[in-house]
């Protein structure tokens, strides 16, 4: 069974028939926000029934759109925190990839402005290792980005979506190591995007990031992992009450390959591992369990196929 | 930049300089800033690195005073004041206690204040100089200028006069050639530092 990302649009009136639906089909709902009258559902479901849900959703006014970043979370990593790179452009692209589902995480460095004293350390780049991928916001003038880039990109190991200043091409020829996607044009600027040229770039950012992970799902295809994300969400949603509690608006945070979980990790890392998917498969076989470095949450990275031998 | 005579953003990179032009714009407009300057010469060369601004303010005069920002209304025994703009008000009311006492003035609303038993006229009044928006000018300036500069070029020096200002930023440690550009970049508008 395929499972497509979609985001389900309606009125609050019945909207339960279509959460009852998704479950029915074997889909997981990965995040649903109550907006007013409004009900927003991330989730995935089977790619054959997405028409039925569309018909069926079609006489209570909900709309069914494609949510290609539904189930992902991205790295937005800032040069700093600082007046100069916020809120525009890394907040506008921060809530872009967020509109069309992604989970982003803003990751601003302490040192990640200027040219020669430009660097990366260990929380940062192991932070943002822990993203499906990272979208690297740089500045207006080649020079700079040719000589930080080298040093911003040490040890990083997940695929990296650059925007910058100068055109596509020029980014192309002057950063090394190479990256998985380039944006060019879209470097520091200091006002909200809401022109249509901007917004054209803004979908040109979607684009690049959509197509940069397509190609992580062909590759996560090849050896497929143990067991969905989405089916670990609602196992630990099941079984471990404690998550309810968690405040967070994402108390389970999706990933393509595995799963943040807002609980203590000295705490609940065993829990974890011992929590029974089906038939006495622990998530500890089929899964690593890792503290976070993102404050002490648990990072869970499902093992593939061909470690484990199984797939539930 | 209608306001301002001569404005030029000079850049060995021509896309990133066209992108400063934008950003100095888009600064001084939030800040407010460009009726103030009169002449501004921007002038960025990422391979050193350096960032050099020069400029040339407006002559700014007007005080505030009372009666710009309200209506004074004399009654029998107090003076009632309309405000018409809240910018000044807190400046203000710190005058009216100190000259007047605590006891002698009351704000029964947001817009309005009312003055008892005062010995000063409606006239005298509105003549009281409550804020002078020059003083505060440098202070923003500065601000608009860090916002503009790339983020960093934490090392600075910031010269302003009664009417020139000159502003210089690197990574590196600075030397006489940032100087030299300043004196370089004046002489571009036809001035001196």
């Amino acid at each position: 069974m395929i499972l497509v990302p979609i985001t389900y649009r309606g009125g609050i009136y019945r909207h339960n028939e279509i959460i009852d639906l998704i479950e029915d089909l074997g889909g997981y709902i990965i995040q649903k926000h109550m907006i007013a009258q409004e009900v927003v559902i991330q989730c995935f479901v089977p790619k054959d029934d997405v028409e039925l849900i569309r018909a069926i959703g079609k006489p209570i006014a909900g709309e069914v759109t494609d949510s290609p970043l539904v189930g992902t979370e991205i790295a937005i990593v800032s040069m700093s925190l600082e007046i100069h790179h916020l809120p525009h452009p890394s907040c506008d692209i921060a809530e872009y990839v967020r509109r069309l589902g992604a989970k982003s995480n803003m990751v601003g460095m302490a040192r990640g402005v200027g040219k020669r004293i430009a660097g990366l350390n260990d929380e940062e780049r192991d932070v943002i290792n822990e993203h499906d991928i990272a979208v690297y916001l740089l500045g207006n003038f080649e020079t700079c980005i040719e000589y930080k880039m080298p040093v911003l990109l040490r040890g990083i190991d997940v695929p990296v979506v650059l925007c910058g200043g100068p055109d596509k091409d020029v980014l192309e020829r002057i950063v090394e190591p190479k990256v998985d996607g380039y944006v060019g044009n879209v470097g520091r600027f200091m006002h909200r995007t809401k022109e249509s040229e901007e917004l054209t770039k803004l979908d040109e950012i979607i684009a690049e990031i959509t197509r940069v992970l397509s190609k992580r799902r062909e590759e996560l295809a090849k050896d497929p992992l143990s067991v969905s994300p989405a089916r670990l969400m609602d196992v630990i949603r099941e079984q471990v009450p404690a998550i309810l509690d968690v405040t967070s608006p994402t108390p389970l945070t999706v990933q393509m390959s595995g799963l943040r979980v807002k609980l203590p990790y000295d705490t609940y890392a065993d829990v974890l591992r011992k929590t029974e998917i089906e038939d006495g498969i622990k998530i500890g076989d089929i899964a690593d369990i890792e503290p976070s470095r993102m404050r002490d949450y648990i990072l869970v990275r499902v093992r593939p196929f061909s470690e484990t031998n199984m797939v539930i | 930049m209608q306001a301002i005579e001569y404005f030029e953003v000079e850049c060995t990179e021509k896309l990133g300089g066209e992108y400063y032009k934008q950003i100095t714009n888009d600064v001084l407009l939030d800040h407010n800033l460009l009726r103030v300057i009169h002449k501004m010469h921007v002038y960025i060369d990422p391979k050193v690195p350096i960032f050099v601004v020069v400029g040339v303010l407006k002559k700014v005069t007007t005080l505030v005073k009372v009666g710009d920002i309200a209506n004074v209304n004399p009654q029998e025994g107090k003076l009632t004041l309309s405000i018409s703009n809240e910018t000044w008000l807190a400046p203000m009311l710190k005058i009216f206690w100190d000259r007047f006492g605590k006891d002698h003035v009351d704000q029964p609303d947001r817009f309005t204040v009312i003055l008892y038993g005062v010995t000063a006229g409606a006239q005298e009044v509105e003549e009281i100089v409550i804020a002078d928006p020059s003083k505060a000018l440098y202070k923003d300036l500065v601000y608009a200028l860090r916002c503009i500069c790339p983020e960093g070029f934490r090392v600075r020096s910031e010269n302003y006069g009664a009417e020139k200002f000159s502003f210089v930023a690197s990574e590196n440690t600075l030397t006489d050639a940032g100087m030299a550009l300043v004196r370089e970049k004046f002489a571009l508008m036809g001035m001196t530092p």
